[in-house]
């Protein structure tokens, strides 16, 4: 991604997250929209929280499994003693995306 | 997510307890009858350190304490084998109690938070009670940091995140079968045949993968706690 796209994707997320809260009072209001509203947002909290969860943890684990692959590649002999802290260290990663999934559950039960 | 069917659910005298402590004496039964059973075959073998000549549940369990003792050995070192017995124990229970959930009409009880925080509790009481046995008052340097004048900060920081271990334990465990659990579910509501079998091969293999990491960090904790200045 160019850098001129990464701006424009910064100011509209920081737009949107301006803009949402003023069209969330005005719709409040009537007591209807709003609790649609309330469940437009918890939908939307839920994906897009497990979503970026699941990016960043993809990310970090395909760090680690790709640097343990190419340890082994590199010295084969030495798989047993990696295989231990790298199952350690995707479990330690893994955790921080199981917390965003629970917390998407519990958004997920309020809908 | 409702389960279709459970046997919790047809068995009219067992609802007087909650369902993950339904399952979770499942589990424990069947680790006491693995138990009697290799004790009783221990027992009745002619000469106890020669292995059964072909494959079964003794030879199979020896394998497993095998490696999980060589496993305590290298994270812990010297002087490991006190602790096999909580370790493995931690480990056997919790891969009988994940691998329930492969079973269908079963649920697994690590799926619920309750179960995995009784354990984690009792690891993170241990760990600390083998630290003040190993070390004396003296563990609770441990806690200061290299340096004195940052003592204060970081007794904080550290007893967060000593807090803040066995929370991570549990919810990982309770968040890796709680999702693997509901995939398994869902694909078997949507295709019924075949299809689950992978999830269900998915499972098992994040059945043992989860009951090594829960025992494994619980030793690397133990190992923190026990070992002496490097």
């Amino acid at each position: 991604m160019s850098r001129k796209n990464a701006r424009i994707m910064v100011v509209a997320l920081v737009l949107l997250a301006v803009a949402a809260p003023a069209v969330y009072a005005e719709e409040g209001a009537e007591g209807k929209g709003g609790d649609f509203l309330m469940k437009f947002g918890l939908a939307i909290g839920a994906g897009l929280g497990m979503g970026l969860a699941a990016f960043g943890g993809g990310l970090g684990q395909g760090r680690t499994a790709a640097s343990a692959l190419e340890g082994i590649a590199r010295n084969p002999g030495a798989s047993d003693k990696m295989f231990v802290p790298m199952i350690i260290g995707l479990a330690l990663i893994e955790s921080l995306v199981l917390y965003t999934f629970i917390i998407a559950i519990f958004l997920q039960n309020k809908i | 997510m409702e389960h279709p069917f459970t046997w919790y659910s047809v068995l009219p005298f067992a609802h007087r307890i909650p369902i993950h402590v339904f399952h979770s004496c499942i589990a424990l039964l069947a680790v006491l009858l693995v138990g009697w059973r290799i004790k009783r075959s221990v027992a009745r073998a002619s000469d106890p350190l020669v292995p059964e000549p072909r494959f079964s549940l003794r030879n199979v369990f020896e394998i497993v304490v095998q490696a999980l003792q060589a496993q305590l050995h290298a994270i812990i070192g010297h002087g490991s084998e006190r602790y096999l017995p909580f370790i493995g124990g931690l480990f056997v229970f919790i891969f009988f109690c994940n691998i329930l959930g492969v079973i269908p009409g079963f649920v697994p009880s690590t799926d619920n938070l309750n179960t995995n925080l009784a354990m984690s509790i009792s690891v993170f009481l241990l760990y600390n009670y083998f630290g003040f046995k190993e070390h004396g008052a003296g563990y609770l340097k441990q806690f200061a940091g290299p340096v004195l004048w940052l003592a204060p900060l970081m007794f904080v920081i550290e007893l967060l995140s000593h807090l803040f271990r066995p929370m991570s334990l549990s919810i990982r465990l309770f968040g890796n079968m709680f999702g693997d659990h509901m995939v398994l579910s869902i694909f078997s509501g949507l295709v019924p045949l075949f299809v689950p079998i992978i999830f269900m091969v998915l499972g098992i293999v994040v059945s043992l993968i989860q009951a090594f990491v829960f025992s494994a960090l619980s030793s690397v904790y133990i190992a923190l706690a026990v070992s002496h200045e490097h």
